[in-house]
């Protein structure tokens, strides 16, 4: 059939595109430059674009499209200190990129309702947008729940002119309402102006409302009424007490809660989500600075979460008592993190070492866990596959090389505290800080 | 450019009748499809057929090779072939020389033989099989691509074109025009725009 050496110019396009797929998107750069083939199926094969989204990148608008043709995933990216495109130029956008699926807009701090709303027109395909760090209100929020009948997530960040806009303007679900499966707020002002947004979006599985100012017990209580499916809720950073908790155990199917910084969230609000949420199987808290979360609340969880899989407890603390009935119960428990409380000690990692017989992942940070809590992991649980401990002064590498001697298919991985006048008498001494500089990578 | 033939593409023997009598299976063979074999062993369940548990297939330069079935449809394209009911005698490959279509079996074979790629010793012996298949001379690594891609066998052509993406990370634009022996035909002026294009972009 041939009787010549092949090339790569002997592909078609189809197959060169398949190599490029393969490529990170700075060897694709380089490809595009190879010569004037390789640029035309680079372009055509380029799905996902993040474009600089400065003002001047308005005037090159159509050869970059007429390059990239295909584009489906679009980020448009201004850093902070430049002007960003404005409405024209989204406009233009969304006629090049009708079949856009994804859109991530990032200080586009120009953009406003009008070129949303117009944006959303011409791309009613959308399936997943995120919005970060922008200036415009409802009004360009509603464009899109009018518009774009596909939308399965929705995120946003920062959004600012929420705050003044009309306020009677409500944010409504539109006909996006029907397909959207996660909503995510984040650093909104006025957040709880999204409550008939999330409320009509009957098929939520995931909301996340995270840094937001405000009280939210009365959006939770709304909200849980009309929401029935939710799956995964995170409360981050919030204001919300045992009253918003009481409304969210209305969520019978939830398998996954995050309770971050709460510090409203008691023992009884606890208790009144998993004596009804029977299902859950990941759960998240942060204590933060009121640690009402205690062994009480988690031995509620114990009682009535059979299905527990994975439980991280940040400043919560529990004791022997409550990891008794955690390891007895929760048979399917496999990951569990334990960070910043003073009552777990080697007492307490033995009684998990000969209880959790499911567990596999380990973390533990910031306690006061020694080599001897090192031992007692050598023993006990027998599908553990890794462990991982950071800042807990009494395990030494010593102890840690010692366990992973005596169990062979265990990793362990051990970050070397910082000490604090370690940082104090460095000075100038730039060995001591580059030392210093390390260990406090490997804790993050 | 090579396409993919349809199975469209390939002569159909037609069907002027159903048989209504026993046919020995010694008689010529008269072209029956797999479905109408069946339909006629579930009749006569005590005649003896042979079951065609083989393929043939033919390549350009018209050698043959007899194959198992399972070894040949994790082609998809001889797959859809065989449910056409177009592999009686054999399947005609024009696309695909002697050489190439040999390697292509070869990997076939160890890809349906190895029985479980969960297990870690078939999944690391598979690993060093394909890594050992892919050390071979640009053409012929393009002409399996060529073939892999005309057959349809998925991870083949991804195995492949991996191949050829590994020899491109990593280099210059002039560098990948040496490894490749690729002309550059731009203009400065092109190549300046195409350079001031990709600093717009971030991904």
């Amino acid at each position: 059939m041939v009787d010549h050496d092949l090339t790569i110019s002997d592909l078609p396009d189809a197959c060169l595109a398949r190599v490029f797929h393969f490529l990170p998107p700075l060897d694709r750069k380089q490809c595009s430059l190879v010569c004037r083939w390789w640029l035309f199926v680079e372009g055509q094969s380029h799905h996902r674009l993040t474009l600089n989204a400065r003002t001047d990148l308005a005037s090159v608008l159509r050869s970059v499209f007429n390059r990239f043709d295909s584009v489906t995933k679009l980020s448009l990216k201004c850093d902070r200190k430049s002007v960003s495109i404005g409405d024209e130029a989204l406009v233009n956008i969304s006629r090049y990129c009708e079949n856009l699926i994804r859109l991530k807009l990032r200080s586009c701090r120009e953009l406003t309702d009008t070129g949303v709303l117009k944006f959303a027109k011409n791309c009613r395909k959308l399936r997943k947008l995120s919005v970060g760090s922008c200036c415009f209100g409802a009004m360009g929020v509603n464009g899109v729940m009018d518009n774009c009948l596909f939308l399965e997530e929705l995120s946003v960040k920062r959004l600012q002119t929420v705050v003044d806009g009309n306020p009677t303007e409500e944010i409504r679900p539109g006909v996006a309402g029907s397909a959207l499966r996660m909503i995510s707020l984040k650093d909104m002002y006025n957040g709880q102006r999204f409550e008939p947004l999330i409320s009509g979006s009957k098929k939520l599985k995931t909301l996340r409302i995270v840094r937001c100012y405000g009280d939210w017990d009365k959006v939770l209580q709304v909200v849980t009424k009309n929401v029935k499916e939710l799956v995964e809720l995170h409360l981050e950073r919030l204001q919300v007490s045992d009253l918003g908790l009481a409304a969210v155990s209305g969520c019978r199917g939830l398998e996954i809660l995050h309770l971050l910084k709460t510090p409203d969230c008691s023992n009884l609000g606890l208790t009144s989500v998993v004596e009804k949420c029977t299902l859950l199987r990941k759960l998240h808290i942060d204590g933060w600075k009121t640690r009402r979360i205690n062994d009480e609340g988690l031995i509620s969880v114990a009682k009535n979460c059979p299905n527990l899989q994975e439980l991280v407890l940040i400043n919560v603390d529990i004791t022997r008592a409550g990891l008794d009935l955690l390891s007895t119960n929760c048979r399917k428990l496999e990951r569990l993190a334990l960070c910043g409380s003073e009552t777990i000690g080697d007492a307490e990692i033995s009684c998990i070492a000969a209880k959790c017989r499911a567990l596999r992942k380990l973390c533990i940070k910031s306690c006061p866990v020694s080599d001897y809590g090192m031992e007692a992991l050598a023993v006990g649980c027998p599908n553990l596959v890794k462990v991982k401990v950071k800042k807990c002064k009494g395990v030494t590498s010593d102890g840690v090389g010692w366990l992973m001697a005596s169990r062979g298919s265990l990793t362990v991985n051990l970050d070397a505290p910082v000490v604090e006048n370690q940082i104090a008498n460095a000075g100038n001494d730039s060995r001591v800080l580059a030392v210093v500089a390390v260990g406090q990578d490997q804790i993050r | 450019m090579l396409k993919n033939l349809n199975s469209k593409h390939i002569q159909r023997f037609s069907y002027k009748y159903l048989p209504q009598f026993p046919i020995s299976p010694n008689s010529p063979k008269l072209g029956f499809s797999r479905s109408q074999i069946a339909n006629y062993r579930s009749n006569f369940p005590t005649t003896i057929m042979s079951s065609s548990k083989t393929i043939v297939l033919r390549s350009s330069d018209g050698e043959t090779f007899e194959v198992d079935e399972a070894v040949a449809v994790e082609s998809q394209t001889i797959k859809h072939m065989i449910e056409d009911g177009c592999a009686d005698t054999s399947i005609p490959l024009p696309n695909v020389t002697s050489k190439i279509l040999s390697k292509v079996i070869e990997y076939c074979k160890k890809h349906v033989e190895t029985p479980n790629a969960d297990e870690k010793v078939a999944e690391e012996d598979l690993k060093s099989f394909d890594a050992d298949f892919v050390k071979v001379d640009q053409s012929t690594l393009f002409d399996l691509i060529l073939a892999a891609n005309y057959l349809n066998i998925k991870s083949l052509l991804d195995l492949t074109c991996q191949t050829v993406a590994d020899m491109i990370k990593g280099k210059t634009p002039e560098e990948i025009r040496k490894t490749f022996n690729i002309k550059n035909d731009f203009t400065p002026e092109e190549e300046e725009e195409v350079r001031r294009e990709n600093a717009w972009a971030f991904e």
